[in-house]
C-alpha cells in the first residue's frame, strides 16, 4: 500500500460490465520528500506520476488515501476485473518521523 | 522482499474490513548503506516492529491474505521479519 492525496475524479461513459458504476480517483502518490506528517496534506503535487485508483470507500478530493497496487487490487472482486490500483484505506492521521543518521 | 526501515504508522477508520485490527506501518525501503530508496510503503505488521527498526517487507499478496485471514483482502505488503544484524556485521 502506498499513500497519496486525491487530486481529482474520473467518470467513464463506457466501461467493461464488471466496472459499471465504479468510482475512480486521481491520486498523486507521496514520495519520501513529499510525505504527509500529521493531518495536513502537503501542498502541491509529488514528483511521482499520478494514477487512477478504483474507490469503493468514498474518497474525496483533498483527502489522503492508502491504495494497493498490483494483482492484489483485483482481489476484493467476485469476478475477474481489470483493476490494478484500489483504495484500501481513508487515512485519518499519519505519524511519520524520517530516520536521520 | 525488501530491506526497509520503520518510519511511522498510519491511522485509518474507513478501510477494507480485512485490515481491521492490524497495525499499518510506514516502511521506507533502504539500500545496503541504510540510505532510503524509493517511495515509502505501508505494510501490515504482525510482529510489532518498533520505530526506526530495520525490517524485511514482502510483497507476497497470497501470504498476506493468509495472515489477515481474508481471501478478498487487497493487502499486499507485510513485515516478515525484524532485522537483528546485517552482514558485514552492522548492528541495528
Amino acid at each position: 500500500m502506498r499513500m497519496g492525496t486525491v487530486i481529482g475524479r474520473v467518470t467513464l461513459s463506457k466501461t467493461v460490465p464488471s466496472l459499471i458504476g465504479a468510482r475512480w480517483l486521481i491520486v498523486s502518490p507521496f514520495t519520501r520528500e513529499h510525505f504527509q506528517q500529521g493531518t495536513e496534506t502537503p501542498p502541491g503535487m509529488s514528483k511521482d506520476p499520478s494514477l487512477v485508483v478504483y474507490d469503493n470507500l468514498g474518497g474525496g478530493v483533498g483527502q489522503t488515501i492508502g491504495f494497493t497496487e498490483g494483482r492484489e487490487a483485483a482481489q476484493p472482486f467476485e469476478v475477474p476485473t481489470p483493476v490494478d490500483a484500489i483504495n484500501a484505506a481513508l487515512v485519518d492521521e499519519i505519524f511519520y518521523s524520517p530516520f536521520k543518521k | 522482499m525488501l530491506l526497509a526501515r520503520v518510519e511511522g504508522n498510519v491511522v485509518a477508520t474507513r478501510k477494507h474490513p480485512s485490515l481491521d485490527g492490524w497495525r499499518l506501518v510506514i516502511c521506507q525501503p533502504i539500500n545496503n548503506a541504510g540510505e532510503p530508496e524509493g517511495a515509502p510503503q505501508v505494510a501490515i505488521d504482525p510482529h510489532g516492529a518498533g520505530m526506526h527498526q530495520r525490517v524485511i517487507i514482502s510483497s507476497d499478496g497470497l501470504a498476506t491474505r493468509k495472515v489477515v485471514g481474508d481471501d478478498k483482502s487487497p493487502a499486499r505488503w507485510m513485515i516478515t521479519g525484524i532485522v537483528d544484524e546485517k552482514e558485514p556485521g552492522v548492528p541495528v
